[in-house]
């Protein structure tokens, strides 16, 4: 079964009196451990389909079924619920907590499913262990390298092992030795834990570690490659 | 949660300090202005109650509606058995009578002329019986400035200043000049035993103090008096055991129908007076409702100022998950916890200062040179069961309202925006 199904997806905003399409007439299926990306420059729609596909906007025409949930049906509480539970996000500029310390950072979407305790930590120095940064528990953000932040907002991400994680431009704002280590793990983290990774990207160094390379090109599917 | 929002609010400054600051101010000044006020309203009834109204007061229904003149020819009779009936029959107050009335003083010199002459607002108060409630009402030993308690008839207290401006010693005779009861001329020595200070600039400016039973010798009025007055025991003025009392009285005593019959009014019946009473009942109300409405908009804007800087949290939060619901809640919870804290700092730094103006108060002598008012020269603060609580109105409900507002921020946020707006 599909983890995410896209069918006849249309995207407009309002821009003035007009409307702006962003995307046009999407069909795309991501299976279970997939690790893929949307690739394309800025404003060819890559962000707005990861939004989508996230729960966090929904479409204009057609329709996204993400775990079996149709996006354009949930209300906001059950896309929020669908998140907490099921998804995690990475971002370009990491967006930790800056008054947490990294493992109450990474415990956060634990406190939101409202997890016990002892379980949750748990969770967290797992994840942190899978990221290398059990060292770091008690550091706050400003503390960290951008590497070390990127570090936590993936095992952030992934610390209640969603089933699907969404990362925009994750490697942005990292050197080339952090991009390395970061897409490292988070292929370590697909391999071993079968989770599903849909980056929105148009960073080479991040490029050559997908395995399907879907091109986007004016908000419609130019080209969809997987590689074997 | 919880635990995690007071790690939060303990790390960062921004969101707990300086929030806890300005519903401490907020609160502070609520309790300093309420105890403040309450103690200037509180003493503006005591001065009146004390020298004027008592919590009680009986007089002729005739005399009543001229009070302001000291109608004497209107005055009660037959003084001594109604006090006595009122000793026996109305055991938790106490009941003293009192006459009221004006003239001249004059000041002899050693040939027996003027020397000195001035315009007197006199009191005749029962100074010589060993059971007088009177030097404790009015406080007058404390009161001397210069001298000593009248001690034998004949003597009276005439205040400070009035003595200086007529060039009065201690020991120097005096001649009251005013009408009797009956409306004949009225001369009568006295000797001046002490003089006196209340603090109060409308009696300082002119008064006499003389035992009542000199007075009504002068002014021909055995065993009358303008008015008997009553205070209950505890001297703490209750509206509704007084207004009772004054029906019980005036329905027993009183007839429409005679105009020399008695009547009983209670502070509160007194022309201004119960609008006294009502304004100190609703100032704390005013003041309150005024600092919520304040601190809110404040407190309002604080809060946003709070959600902008806050918005890549409140973001992230949203982006993982967290319903708009909960984490609205948060905010006012966290809207709770400063709101609480700050109030009780306020309030301990409003009852700190409103105690120090209890025991010390402020002299406003000085700008009230021509009051009419009986109100006390030095203002104090009054601290009272109130005191305590009404910082936390302010304190507790501006904040979480302030929050409220500002929090709905969070319901039209556009989660479609979240991945645009965080990365910026």
């Amino acid at each position: 079964m599909n983890l995410v199904e896209i069918e006849n997806l249309v995207k407009r905003y309002p821009m003035g009196k007009s409307q702006f399409t962003a995307l046009k007439n999407i069909n795309l299926q991501f299976e279970k451990g997939e690790y893929s990306g949307i690739i394309g420059p800025s404003g060819s729609g890559k962000t707005t389909l990861l939004n989508i596909i996230g729960s966090l906007d929904i479409p204009s025409e057609g329709s996204a079924t993400v775990l079996g949930k149709k996006i354009e049906k949930l209300s906001h509480r059950e896309a929020a619920r669908l998140r907490s539970r099921h998804m995690g996000f990475i971002f370009q500029t990491y967006n930790l907590l800056p008054v947490y310390t990294v493992f109450e950072n990474v415990e956060f979407p634990l406190l939101i499913m409202k997890m016990p305790e002892k379980e949750r930590k748990k969770k967290v120095m797992d994840a942190l262990e899978w990221l290398g940064m059990t060292d770091k528990v008690d550091s706050r953000p400003a503390q960290l390298s951008g590497g070390e932040s990127q570090r936590v907002a993936v095992a952030r991400a992934i610390v209640k092992q969603p089933e699907l994680v969404l990362a925009d431009e994750p490697t942005a704002n990292l050197d080339a030795e952090n991009s390395y280590n970061i897409l490292e793990r988070m292929v370590k983290l697909n391999k071993e834990l079968k989770t599903t990774f849909i980056f929105a990207t148009h960073d080479e160094k991040v490029i050559r570690y997908l395995e399907r390379k879907i091109y986007l090109v004016d908000g419609q599917v130019a080209r969809d490659e997987i590689i074997h | 949660m919880i635990r995690f929002l007071i790690k939060g609010l303990m790390r960062d400054r921004s969101r707990s300090l300086f929030p806890v600051l300005m519903v401490s101010a907020g609160a502070f000044l609520t309790v300093f202005l309420y105890s403040f006020m309450k103690g200037t309203m509180d003493d503006l009834i005591s001065s009146n109650a004390k020298f004027d109204t008592g919590h009680v007061k009986i007089m002729t229904r005739a005399y009543e509606e001229m009070a302001d003149q000291t109608p004497n020819d209107l005055a009660l009779l037959g003084v001594n058995s109604l006090v006595e009936r009122l000793r026996s029959s109305e055991r938790n107050m106490v009941w003293t009578p009192r006459v009221r009335f004006g003239g001249l003083l004059d000041i002899p010199d050693e040939q027996g002329e003027t020397r000195a002459q001035g315009p007197v607002m006199g009191l005749g108060v029962d100074l010589l019986s060993p059971e007088s409630p009177e030097r404790d009402i009015l406080n007058l030993e404390s009161a001397v400035v210069r001298g000593r308690m009248p001690q034998s008839g004949n003597e009276i207290l005439i205040s400070e200043e009035f003595a200086k401006k007529l060039g009065v010693e201690i020991g120097e005779a005096a001649t009251l000049i005013g009408s009797t009861m009956n409306g004949a001329m009225a001369m009568y020595n006295f000797k001046v035993s002490g003089t006196v200070r209340f603090g109060i600039t409308v009696m300082d400016r002119g008064a006499v103090i003389a035992d009542v039973k000199d007075v009504q010798s002068a002014l021909d009025m055995e065993d009358g008096a303008s008015e008997i007055v009553g205070y209950s025991e505890n001297m703490r003025y209750d509206d509704g055991t007084m207004l009772t009392l004054t029906q019980r009285f005036n329905d027993k005593f009183s007839r429409v129908d005679d105009e020399f019959s008695p009547l009983m009014l209670s502070l509160s019946q007194h022309s201004g007076m119960g609008e006294y009473l009502d304004l100190v009942d609703v100032f704390g109300g005013i003041i309150v409702l005024i600092f919520v409405v304040v601190m809110s908009i404040v407190l309002w804007n604080s809060g946003l100022i709070n959600g902008l800087r806050r918005y890549g949290e409140i973001g992230v939060r949203l982006a993982m998950g967290e319903p708009k619901g909960s984490l609205y809640r948060w905010m006012i919870y966290e809207s709770i916890i400063i709101g609480f804290i700050g109030s009780i700092l306020g309030t301990v730094f409003g009852l700190a200062i409103s105690y120090y103006l209890q025991y010390t108060g402020i002299d406003f002598g000085a700008i009230m040179q021509k009051s009419t008012m009986l109100l006390s020269n030095v203002i104090r603060a009054r601290v009272t069961g109130w005191s305590y609580v009404i910082g936390f109105v302010p304190g507790l409900v501006a904040s979480v309202v302030g929050t409220m507002f500002a929090g709905i921020g969070i319901y039209r946020r556009q989660t479609s925006q979240l991945f645009k707006e965080l990365e910026v």
